[in-house]
């Protein structure tokens, strides 16, 4: 035991104490990847404020990347856009100027007709708690973001997921508290509602007795197949589906892949659709990975790719392979990809130099707790936001 | 802006005003990592000593009596089961004005940062309490599977302040309600060095700028400077990242003392509320070889000459081959003078901030290398700038 530390414990810990960071790894830090700084308080250059930049829904349309945020109890959030040719950050709005007393915008980015992009809202809880909003979000000349607001699709609810169909004519949500299903049809601005999927009594018994709230039992991600067809969680480790066609609510026969007893942590909260139409989604009550094939309506486990629960965000790369956000606090984020042949490949903490005025010698950002992630429509590029007091953007090239 | 480096008196080991003194009673000692304080009630320096693995002690030096005494290791004391384990103190230790004392435990790189909830992974870092009469107390764990790698406190209230590793959040605890805040995310990719406070009790961080980041007490927020600490042209950026690595307070002249990891000496005059005045004093010495920003200064220490002291070296970066020097910098001439040389056989490295006895003694938490690899044993350095050292 004496050996052991000598010659492997001691060295290994020296290393920490004082000089630069050292360790027994690498970091991913492909060539040609970079960070944006979007957050720092108390600067003459453009940047969000501090508790208000949790980067929980992106979208990449061109050259643009548009972010929305979730604040700290108290704070709005803001919409903001950055252009990846000149890496740096060219627009930010305070939702606070339109729509008051939300919180998060965390539904992530639907696409409508043309560019014109949809998101939802959670608001502030307490007393005075208010419904969360659907917002109209467009870019405009000189960067300008325009948003306007739909109002709330369901009275007294939040907006906790979002999905707009392939047409981009209607939308797909799941309320919060209560966990409805809802569907919007852009045009006539009629909202429907749907019971089918919110937790019945035992469920929500179940969620009490392990402590946990609606936002680990809700379904945090939709998805539509290539007929149509959307796809969701339900408290109770079960995957529904809903049917526009027949505005129906139907469940899948298997379940969620979990650990064992831990059947009631089952969530999705990311999914991806592959080229070949298969669904690829994260559970994230113990982090795995599964595919769901469509003609089926069968799940394959395909394994976790950390140890840690959660698996935040997928999103399909230029090269082919599925990236993915694995794990978060009280543990890191692990980015890992996945492809058919190679199976899992666990890329840990990016880490990419960021290059900002006054900083242009560079810094190399370490991301730990990474929320978000979405690939340009060319595939060149996969874009991860940051979940933190002061979050930035971490940009790698996925080209093949 | 470096004034010449002069050269005065040179000794290798102790002289009538250099005492090295060893730490008893633990033959498994390896280092001190910043690990030291000085408590005004009892006119004691206290020392956390690692073996840099599992086990650390918990030392007392009387400054009155001379003596060196363990008081325990801090996993007996806090009663540590073996997944608690802890690799050292990073902290400095900080005392309150009832004369107990205060530090943070840290885990170490490796097994700390990825192993997490395997059975060998690492618990987190405490916040921890110590007093001659009580004993020590487990105040708990700042943030899991983090080190704390700083502490500091604000006097008038008892509030406890930390910086976490890797993650760099920045903590601030009240042991009275056991509230813990986690302010958040500060910087990224850097070892984080040192909190230190003001006289009203705010406490100061930098982010990855470089800029000052102060917990204003009074608003209860955090407070970023609007421009950068000074840095050399050409200053890399992971030494920009990790910022202060010591200080030294004038409180009689409202000045803070600071020293970067880019090698640069500056003088800061905090206000009450906001950012104060940064005065750039320049680089730690002059070598006329070596980048500027190169010099590695883990340590300060100021005299009642209100002249710095400072120890330049460690982690393989020495100004003068295979040697540590002791510099004596006066911020009136922004002149550094180096004092003494010393073989890095008998001082490798020390660390330690603002420690000063009421007798004008100057304390650091040295270590010298005695073989291959990083085997090495560590010692307290007893230094008077002005007069001989009462044995």
């Amino acid at each position: 035991m004496r050996n052991l530390i000598q010659n492997i414990l001691i060295p290994a810990l020296t290393l920490a104490s004082s000089a630069p960071l050292f360790a027994q790894y690498e970091f991913f830090t492909p060539k040609d990847a970079f960070a944006i700084e979007v957050s720092l308080p108390n600067s003459s250059e453009k940047r969000l404020p501090m508790y208000r930049n949790a980067i929980t829904s992106l979208h990449v349309q061109g050259d643009r990347v548009i972010g929305g945020t979730t604040a700290k109890e108290g704070l709005s959030p803001y919409l903001f856009v950055t252009s990846l040719s000149g890496r740096k950050m060219l627009a930010m709005k305070d939702l606070q100027e339109t729509i008051p007393g939300q919180k998060a915008i965390a539904t992530g980015f639907c696409k409508g007709a043309g560019n014109v992009l949809y998101a939802g809202t959670l608001s502030h809880s307490g007393k005075d708690q208010q419904a969360g909003h659907l917002l109209q979000v467009t870019i405009g000349s000189g960067d300008a973001i325009e948003v306007k607001d739909l109002g709330s699709p369901i009275a007294g609810e939040g907006i906790f997921t979002l999905l707009s169909n392939a047409q981009g004519t209607a939308l797909y949500g799941i309320s919060y508290p209560s966990g409805k299903f809802f569907t919007y049809d852009i045009a006539s601005k009629k909202t429907q509602v749907f019971d089918e999927v919110a937790p019945k009594e035992k469920e929500l018994k179940n969620a009490h007795d392990f402590a946990v709230g609606p936002e680990v039992y809700l379904c945090k991600a939709l998805i539509q197949d290539s007929k149509g067809l959307v796809y969701g969680s339900a408290a109770g480790n079960r995957i529904f589906t809903f049917d526009p066609a027949k505005k129906s609510i139907s469940f899948l026969e298997t379940p969620l892949p979990a650990v064992w007893g831990r059947e009631v942590l089952g969530q999705v909260e990311a999914w991806a659709k592959a080229p070949n139409g298969k669904l690829y989604g994260g559970n994230a009550g113990d982090g795995q990975l599964f595919v769901l094939d469509p003609a089926t309506k069968t799940i394959k486990n395909l394994g976790k790719p950390t140890m840690m629960p959660r698996l935040q965000a997928l999103a399909f790369g230029g090269d082919g392979k599925l990236y993915g956000l694995a794990g978060g606090a009280p543990g890191y984020s692990h980015l890992f990809s996945y492809d058919e042949k190679a199976g899992f490949v666990d890329l840990g903490n990016p880490e990419f130099k960021m290059v900002e005025p006054g900083i242009e010698q560079g810094i190399l950002w370490r991301g730990f707790q990474l929320s978000t992630l979405a690939s340009s429509a060319d595939g060149k590029y996969m874009v991860i936001g940051e979940d933190e007091a002061l979050s930035q953007l971490m940009i790698f090239p996925t080209t093949k | 802006m470096c004034a010449a480096t002069s050269f005065a008196q040179k000794s290798p080991t102790e002289d009538k005003n250099t005492v090295f003194i060893e730490y008893p009673d633990f033959p498994e000692a390896h280092s001190t990592w910043g690990s030291i304080g000085y408590n005004a009630a009892s006119n004691t320096v206290h020392i956390g000593v690692t073996n840099h693995a599992n086990n650390i002690g918990l030392y007392t030096f009387d400054a009155s009596q001379k003596t060196m005494k363990l008081n325990g290791f801090i996993k007996e004391m806090a009663n540590l089961r073996p997944y608690q384990w802890q690799g050292k103190i990073h902290s400095k230790i900080v005392a309150a004005p009832d004369g107990s004392i205060y530090f943070s435990t840290d885990g170490g790189e490796s097994r700390e940062e990825y192993l997490m909830e395997h059975p060998q992974g690492y618990a987190g870092g405490f916040f921890m309490k110590w007093d001659a009469k009580n004993g020590l107390k487990n105040l708990g764990i700042g943030m899991q599977y983090e080190s704390i790698k700083d502490v500091d406190i604000d006097p008038k209230t008892g509030t406890l302040y930390g910086i976490t590793y890797p993650q760099a959040h920045f903590l601030v605890y009240n042991p009275e309600k056991n509230q813990m805040r986690d302010l958040g995310r500060l910087a990224s990719s850097h070892v984080p060095r040192v909190l230190f406070t003001d006289w009203w009790g705010n406490c100061y961080y930098v982010d990855w700028r470089q800029r000052l980041v102060k917990y204003e007490k009074d608003s209860d927020s955090l407070v970023f400077a609007r421009e950068a600490l000074p840095a050399f042209p050409g200053t890399p950026g992971s030494k920009i990242i990790t910022g202060v690595t010591a200080y030294a307070k004038d409180e009689a002249k409202g000045i803070i003392y600071l020293v970067t990891y880019g090698a640069k000496l500056i003088a800061f005059h905090p206000e009450k509320q906001g950012i104060g005045k940064v005065e750039d004093l320049g680089g730690v010495i002059e070598t006329g070889k070596a980048p500027a920003w190169g010099p590695y200064v883990p340590n300060l220490n100021i005299g009642q000459n209100g002249k710095l002291y400072y120890i330049i070296g460690g982690h393989g970066n020495y100004v003068l081959k295979d040697k540590t020097v002791l510099v004596e910098f006066d911020p009136a001439t922004k002149k550094p003078t180096i004092l003494r040389e010393y073989p890095t056989t008998s001082m490798t490295e020390a660390t330690g901030s603002d420690i000063r006895d009421k007798d004008g003694n100057l304390y650091f938490a040295a270590r010298r290398r005695t073989g291959e690899g990083d085997s090495s044993r560590p010692f307290m350095i007893q230094f008077n700038p002005e007069k001989e050292i009462r044995k």
